[in-house]
């Protein structure tokens, strides 16, 4: 039996597909191999290529040495108070961009729009400087406040409120329902799928953020995962199981909530009007 | 599409303009800003005053602990910096090889994967997505272990097929292909599944359409696809433009923009030049000379953008006619 | 209309306020303008309250286990070990010492780094030259300058260094018939590795390429750093000298380039080289992670430029100072006092940790000179407490880190690049030259 085009077609396209996945994949595999040996075992030569018998060895060393259900609780609380909050700020300053005229508001864009060119690090020392005149040095507030206001969320609540048609908050206006209640009551249910899209998206960002936390949290019980990850290299000893292991479980919850939510990340990115 | 310019007409009607002023109306005005106000706020105290500080500090100098002003002493310092130069020169060769080779994969994946037939397209997509929710510390770790010389993963995998090891991150050419090889890891597939969305906006009764003219795949590709999905593969690449003249984390990580400044680009030059050398001053020239890139670049970008987004309106409203029917 | 009014001017007072609160008045970002503070040893404050510490890896753990007996020994203080991680603490340190503020009360800092920090941010720590007189002759003259500016004033204490030796695998150098007595000089090391090359296929040592610590350590060992009197002096005929065994040791195809602290370990586990030039500290890695090596290493002194020359140098050890930020500074130096002055804890720091003293009578101690059971019975703490002695002091200026990726960039250019030494030299000077606005020595 020959094959006909169509079998071909979806012969290569399952090639594309095992050959792209293999390569996005092959290194989470590592992961897992080298997070079940002991640091010994990693380093021998050849490395080992199998998982190993060491996970609970190494799970009770990295609870024992970083506190690694803690840490993972503050990441969890720091990382969902800040997509809640930037949520908020972001559907309000994209639906106040999107449908009213005030002074300022160009500049407010141009603003945001420079946030996006400007590279972080610079930003650095100004920025500790504030935290430290506001007394807010090891505490959250200063790893979550002074990036609530997030321009790539701005961005996209304002496409998506553009989107949103001015008949409807004029009925409502009609109907005297107030700006702030037409706001909540009948613009917002509307644009889920991009607040959940954004909701992602910041979850991740802040999950996974490292150098702000660090430079600001300076006891060991505040320290949000990355950052207690981080103290296991130390300058002549690097605890790589460890290390492994506790990134390849820190990276699992971003793992469950995109696979969970991928429809509306998606479609929410570009501007609701995709069904995925 | 998180990148749009707004045409000033959009919201007539709604909002009174300016400083006109109207009866009963009174509250409606602290409400324009009751929301946008928040994020204002939040911008102004926490960026704006850091990026006036690091302007100022990017016209004095600061050794031994006293700033003094310099003018433009730290700029002029920057053109005859020739690490600062190798800086843009790599972020160049990123621009040109690496950005158009990821669009280009990311494109290919999003297609394949767009294909009605396939199945558990949810779990292609997160195995394509992960790369890029990996924690920067496991990022490292696996890639220095991988691309190591002498029985890193690579070179044992080269060396059942004869290839003799390669020294992936020493050597200056194999430490750029490396660096790439690692961004387009870790970026292909978020862009993928972008652009895969932006695939599935399309109408199926296009390419039936095209199919009755008797297009095959390529002339579909070209005559349906591209031009409908021209708008996101511009939002890629506008944000995969920013994300390399702002690269770091993925040469700080891989090889500290060695050997011999082969991966330096400018923001891991100006954090080196910052916190290890401690010349803020200096590194703030280099931000500077940075956002000033970024921003011409930008609106070269939406420059061109800005004209696509007709198109892309005109595919909108074409949608919505046929979904209306 | 006088609602909205209100409103709004109160709106602008909130975040006016706000905004000054932010920026407390600090408009440009700069360093403290404030002298050092010290600390006066007539008026000793009261030794009681909360003492914080930022450390790292090992370090970290040593305090850590210290902090009861001290918090015994005076009650009514606390004794707070932070771990902040070695590979951003410096991030951490530079932004609190650049913004004046959220730094702890004490600091670990390695030499150089301090010799930086001290270069620029002189008011950053507190003067201790007072109390701390008492102490200098009992500590490691090298040690003790990366802790001084240049004109002696104390800005922090030492606690351990990393004398440096020739690390060797006797059995390789059994195997390729090289008598390790015969070892002398550069050239007998570099005649050595052709020999081991030859009868074993071994290489003769790591270098990292992208920041290697064996040029550094030759430059010292001939007495110089980077500088000489604040100037450059990275092309000295010395350096050239340094510079040239390198490239020799790169033709003759001895070196096995690997990056990294891992990379080094492994391939020292391997046994892929015969030998490590480094720091005694390297002592715990070997007897840590290499248990199956047992009695296959020893150590020597490093090979010295001139028979009879200097045959060692200094890499690594860190110091303890006390940030200028500190509201508890008397405390502070109680602890430094009582963890790094102290033979007995300096030695027991030794024993856990593994972590040299710089303290000498703790070097005098029967633990550092007995025999090893790893060096087969060899006493090599000895060989580098002795070593210890002979370490050069030299002249690191707050733009070491600037002249070191430089000097790193030389290296690799004529290791890999095979650029010649003098050439690469002189043109790394320049480029330092200009990068600090300094001058050169040449």
């Amino acid at each position: 039996m020959t094959l006909n085009p169509h079998a071909l077609r979806r012969l290569v396209v399952f090639a594309v597909l095992a050959v792209g996945a293999f390569i996005s994949v092959v290194p989470f595999y590592w992961m897992i191999v080298a997070a079940t040996h002991s640091n010994d075992e990693l380093f021998h030569s050849p490395p080992p290529f199998v998982p190993g018998g060491h996970l609970i060895t190494n799970l009770k060393a990295l609870e024992e040495s970083i506190g690694f259900t803690r840490v993972m609780v503050n990441s969890l609380a720091v990382a969902v108070i800040y997509t809640l909050g930037s949520g908020l700020i972001s559907a309000m300053a994209g639906y106040g961009l999107a449908k009213y005229r005030f002074r300022g508001r160009g500049l407010l864009l141009g603003l945001v729009l420079t946030t996006m060119m400007v590279p972080f690090q610079v930003l650095l020392v100004p920025l500790f400087q504030m935290m430290s005149n506001l007394g807010w040095v090891n505490s959250y507030q200063a790893v979550i406040v002074p990036f609530l206001a997030n321009s790539f969320g701005i961005f996209l609540m304002r496409q998506a409120f553009l989107d949103f048609p001015d008949e409807l908050i004029e009925s409502a206006r009609i109907d005297g329902s107030g700006d702030i209640r037409t706001f909540y009551r009948i613009v917002l249910p509307v644009v889920k799928p991009q607040l959940g899209a954004l909701a992602i998206f910041t979850f991740m960002s802040q999950w996974n953020a490292f150098l702000w936390p660090l430079l600001m949290l300076n006891s060991e019980d505040k320290y949000t995962a990355p950052v207690a990850l981080y103290t296991l290299v130390g300058g002549t000893h690097v605890d790589y199981s460890g290390l492994i292991l506790g990134s390849f479980l820190a990276t699992l919850p971003l793992m469950a909530i995109f696979f969970i939510f991928q429809k509306q990340f998606v479609s929410g990115l570009l501007g609701g009007a995709v069904k995925g | 599409m998180a990148v749009e310019t707004v045409p000033p007409t959009a919201n007539a009607g709604l909002a009174p303009q300016g400083r006109v002023r109207r009866r009963g109306r009174k509250s409606f005005r602290v409400v324009h800003w009751a929301f946008a106000g928040p994020a204002a706020a939040l911008f102004v105290v926490f960026f704006a005053y850091p990026l006036c500080a690091s302007f100022y500090q990017s016209f004095t100098n600061d050794s031994g602990g006293v700033q003094t002003w310099a003018g433009l002493a730290q700029y002029r310092r920057m053109l005859d910096d020739p690490i600062f130069w190798k800086s843009l020169y790599n972020t160049g060769l990123l621009l040109v090889f690496q950005v158009p080779l990821m669009i280009g994969l990311a494109l290919v994946l999003a297609s394949v994967l767009n294909n009605s037939w396939l199945r558990f397209k949810g779990t292609w997509r997160i195995a394509f997505f992960l790369p890029s929710i990996t924690m920067l510390v496991a990022y490292a770790v696996v890639f220095r272990v991988l691309l190591k010389t002498d029985g890193g993963m690579m070179n044992q995998v080269l060396g059942w097929f004869g290839v003799s090891p390669v020294d992936w991150l020493n050597n200056p050419v194999w430490a750029r292909v490396s660096l790439i090889g690692t961004i387009t890891w870790r970026w292909t597939g978020y862009n993928a599944v972008i652009l895969l969305a932006g695939l599935q906006a399309i109408p199926r009764e296009q390419y039936e359409a095209a199919a009755i003219d008797g297009a095959g795949p390529w002339t579909t590709f070209r005559k349906v696809v591209v031009p409908q999905l021209r708008p996101v593969i511009l939002f890629c690449s506008i944000t995969s433009t920013i994300g390399t003249l702002q690269l770091f984390d993925e040469n700080f990580v891989l090889t500290k923009g060695g050997p011999d400044n082969a991966t330096m680009t400018p923001v891991l030059y100006l954090y080196k030049v910052g916190f290890d050398q401690m010349d803020f001053s200096y590194a703030s020239a280099i931000a500077w000379a940075v956002v000033l890139i970024i921003g011409v670049l930008s609106v070269i970008q939406f420059r061109f953008f800005g004209s696509s987004e007709r198109t892309a309106k005109d595919a909108r409203a074409t949608r919505s006619e046929r979904g209306g029917k | 209309m006088s609602m909205r009014t209100s409103r709004r001017s109160a709106l602008l007072a909130g975040f006016a306020a706000l905004a000054v609160a932010a920026t407390g008045g600090c408009a440009t970002g700069g360093g403290k303008k404030a002298p050092a503070p010290t600390i006066s040893s007539g008026a000793q404050a009261q030794v009681s309250g909360t003492v914080t510490i930022w450390s790292w890896d090992v370090a970290a753990k040593a305090l850590k286990r210290l902090a009861p007996e001290f918090e015994a020994k005076h009650p009514g203080t606390k004794i707070d070990v932070v771990d902040i991680g070695y590979d951003n603490a410096y991030d951490k340190i530079t932004v609190g010492l650049k913004s004046g503020s959220g730094l702890p009360d004490i600091l670990q800092v390695e030499g150089p780094k301090m010799q930086s920090y001290i270069g620029t941010f002189p008011n950053g720590f507190y003067d201790l030259s007072t109390l701390a007189a008492q102490y200098k002759s009992q500590f490691n003259a090298a040690a003790w300058r990366t802790g001084s500016d240049d004109k002696g004033k104390v800005l922090a204490l030492p606690w351990d260094i990393g004398p440096c030796g020739l690390f060797y695998r006797t059995d390789i150098f059994q195997q390729a018939g090289v008598d390790p007595a015969s070892i002398k000089t550069w050239d007998d090391y570099v005649a050595a590795g052709v020999q081991i090359k030859e009868k074993t296929g071994k290489k003769l040592l790591v270098v990292d390429p992208t920041g290697d610590s064996t040029f550094g350590m030759m430059l010292q060992q001939e007495g110089q750093g980077y500088f000489k009197d604040g100037k450059v002096a990275v092309n000295t005929p010395e350096a050239v000298k340094a510079m040239t065994v390198m490239k020799q040791l790169s033709d003759k195809g001895l070196v096995d380039y690997e990056k990294g602290w891992d990379a080094l370990v492994a391939a020292t586990k391997d046994g892929k080289v015969a030998t490590t030039p480094t720091a005694a500290w390297w002592s715990g890695t070997l007897t840590d992670e290499m248990k199956e090596l047992q009695g296959k290493f020893s150590a020597m002194p490093l090979p010295a430029f001139t028979p009879g020359g200097i045959r060692t140098a200094n890499n690594g050890g860190s110091l303890l100072s006390i940030s200028a930020q500190s509201k508890n500074s008397a405390t502070a130096w109680a602890f430094m006092q009582f963890a790094l002055a102290d033979s007995a804890n300096q030695v027991s720091m030794l024993k856990n940790e593994g972590i040299f003293p710089a303290f000498d009578p703790a070097l005098s101690d029967p633990y550092v000179t007995a025999p090893q059971d790893y060096y087969g019975g060899q006493t090599v703490f000895k060989t580098f407490a002795d070593l210890a002695k002979d370490i050069q002091p030299v002249e690191y200026t707050g733009d070491y880190s600037k002249a070191g990726d430089l000097i790193n960039d030389a290296t690799t250019g004529v290791m890999q690049g095979g650029k010649d030494p003098k050439a690469a030299l002189d043109s790394a000077a320049q480029q330092i030259a200009s990068a600090t606005g300094r001058q050169t020595v040449s």
